[in-house]
């Protein structure tokens, strides 16, 4: 086995792990809140991805400074977490949480298929491609290998202050108590005069926002291009299925299993590529039906 | 004591199938005066306060309350409106610490300014340890609520409720579940916080000795129906309750 080649697969699937972790991550918390399982979160992603490209496209030909990059792809972010995210949450998941779980995720599903034209709509079927960030930042040479900055410092470094900043967030805030006493009880926090509702969509703002990040990110790396939401959904899926739902840290852990899983089938046999995340989960959830890191139930007979 | 009328109950009715739980109920709660509800189970006595308190909207009457008539409203806008609950299981967030659960209710009252602050920088937090030191719980400000015995969490179920700063507060059964040993011990505790709090009391409650020695008036409860009212000392020796509720034995 060459040396090289194991470290190519390692970086390839620290990154991409970085870019999965953000989405799952926000698929998580959702999950965890609001028992409900997004599908529509693979179309927050493809839109950050879409926004951050077109924009960032416009915004340098027109001859502004490269650097705006990074900060345009938190404002994308950001924009499609609170204008689509927010939307999807006060029209029609706010009527729907009652409900049964099946009727939720047909819902969501319905949205994600909307959005996936309404993407197509305003930006066409041509991949945008839109790379300045990556530029920016230059290469970096280790054991022999020349690779980008971006995607081995940069993208990990941002999915790591993503995971701290969300655990301080929800452990140390007021924001962060509401939240977990709403997930905790719903019922006892309401009675205390907390605003469930409000709750669940600053929750859904959030999560929504995370996948836009992740979304906007990767387009640096990438051809931003149709169908690319519904690839991350599934795969984000796995993440948080192997994780088990609600589980922030276990989906890091996951994901950067998943991803590396993933970039060592595509060196060694590629044919296990695409098969790889699911065989992943498939072996975890035999054993661990709740997922790895899923507290353990107390026995109910 | 006054004769301030603070909610008035106008003709509640609500059935559950065929079970009449509130038959026309009239009823007024004054302030100043404690009120403890009385009467076998199934009387209704909880439907009674899951109405009052927003839970349950009545099939037809009014909840008079500051003018304006508030059944159905939702628990949410009375507690804001002061009105609150104790329930008969403690409501508590068992993962979060004595004093994070006092200080999530004192955020509630305060409307949540700040929403990025730590809960324990909030402004009014030292409102948590005054209503602590008041209900005896100071020493268990840090612990885990989920690992203090029933009693103990019925206090702190109360100082959640008081940090809402209520001015009307019901309480299902406020000792049971309680040892029989500490309940007089917990509701002393508990009715010289109210009385310090300005608070008005209503309690549902089976204990004759408790309801002798903590309400100013009595109502007992039957079939959906208010039967008897008066001072515990009236009630408590009437022959026809003594007969109908306490099943002969006092």
């Amino acid at each position: 086995m060459n040396a090289q080649i194991l470290a190519l697969a390692l970086f390839d699937g620290l990154s991409y792990a970085a870019l999965v972790f953000m989405v799952a991550v926000g698929l998580t918390l959702i999950f965890g809140v609001l028992r409900v399982l997004n599908v529509a979160h693979g179309s927050f992603f493809a839109m950050g991805a879409y926004t951050t490209a077109s924009v960032g496209s416009a915004i340098f030909a027109a001859g502004f400074a490269p650097w705006l990059a990074f900060p345009l792809m938190a404002v994308s972010a950001i924009l499609i977490g609170v204008l689509v995210g927010g939307t999807v949450e006060k029209l029609l998941l706010s009527r729907i949480y009652e409900m049964e779980d099946v009727l939720q995720i047909l819902v969501t599903f319905a949205v994600f298929m909307m959005l996936e034209d309404v993407q197509r709509l305003i930006w066409g079927v041509q991949p945008l491609f839109e790379s300045t960030a990556v530029n920016l930042l230059g290469t970096i040479e280790v054991f022999g290998i020349v690779y980008t900055k971006y995607q081995l410092l940069f993208l990990p470094a941002v999915a790591a202050s993503v995971l701290i900043l969300l655990r301080l967030g929800l452990r140390h805030t007021l924001t962060g108590h509401l939240i977990l006493a709403v997930t905790e009880d719903r019922e006892a926090a309401i009675s205390i005069g907390i605003d469930a509702q409000k709750v669940y969509l600053v929750t859904f703002i959030v999560g929504a926002s995370l996948a836009a990040f992740g979304g906007a990110l990767a387009s640096a790396t990438t051809s931003v291009i149709p169908g690319m939401g519904a690839d991350m959904i599934v795969l984000s899926f796995a993440v948080v299925a192997t994780a088990g739902f609600g589980q922030i840290e276990g989906a890091a852990i996951a994901a950067v299993l998943i991803g590396l899983g993933r970039s060592f089938a595509v060196y060694f046999y590629p044919e296990l590529e695409v098969l790889m995340p699911y065989l992943i989960m498939f072996v975890v959830l035999l054993i661990r039906p709740n997922g790895l890191f899923a507290p353990v139930e107390a026995r109910k007979i | 004591m006054t004769d301030q009328v603070m909610m008035d109950v106008q003709g509640l009715e609500i059935r559950f199938g065929g079970v009449v739980a509130a038959a026309g109920i009239n009823f007024q709660i004054y302030e100043g005066r404690n009120l403890a509800i009385i009467g076998p189970n199934g009387a209704g006595k909880t439907t009674f306060l899951n109405m009052c308190t927003g839970y349950l909207k009545p099939h037809a009457g009014k909840i008079i309350y500051e003018g304006e008539d508030v059944a159905g409203i939702g628990p949410r806008k009375l507690v804001k409106k002061g009105v609150a609950r104790a329930f008969q299981i403690p409501q508590l967030f068992a993962e979060h610490s004595v004093r994070e659960n006092i200080l999530m209710a004192v955020a509630a009252a305060s409307g949540y300014e700040a929403p990025l602050t730590r809960l324990e920088d909030i402004s009014g937090a030292s409102e948590a340890d005054r209503i602590l030191e008041m209900l005896k719980c100071s020493n268990l400000a840090e612990r885990p609520v989920q690992e203090l015995p029933e009693g103990q969490r019925k206090l702190i179920d109360i100082g959640v409720a008081l940090a809402l700063k209520p001015r009307l507060l019901f309480l299902d059964e406020p000792t049971s579940g309680v040892a029989s040993t500490e309940k007089f011990a917990i509701l002393e505790i508990i009715a010289e916080a109210l009385e310090e709090e300005n608070v008005t009391s209503v309690f549902v409650e089976h204990d004759e000795g408790i309801v002798e020695r903590f309400a100013d008036e009595v109502a007992v409860w039957n079939r959906g129906e208010v039967l008897y009212r008066g001072t515990p000392q009236d009630i408590l020796t009437h022959p026809d309750v003594i007969r109908d509720v306490m099943g002969g034995h006092v």
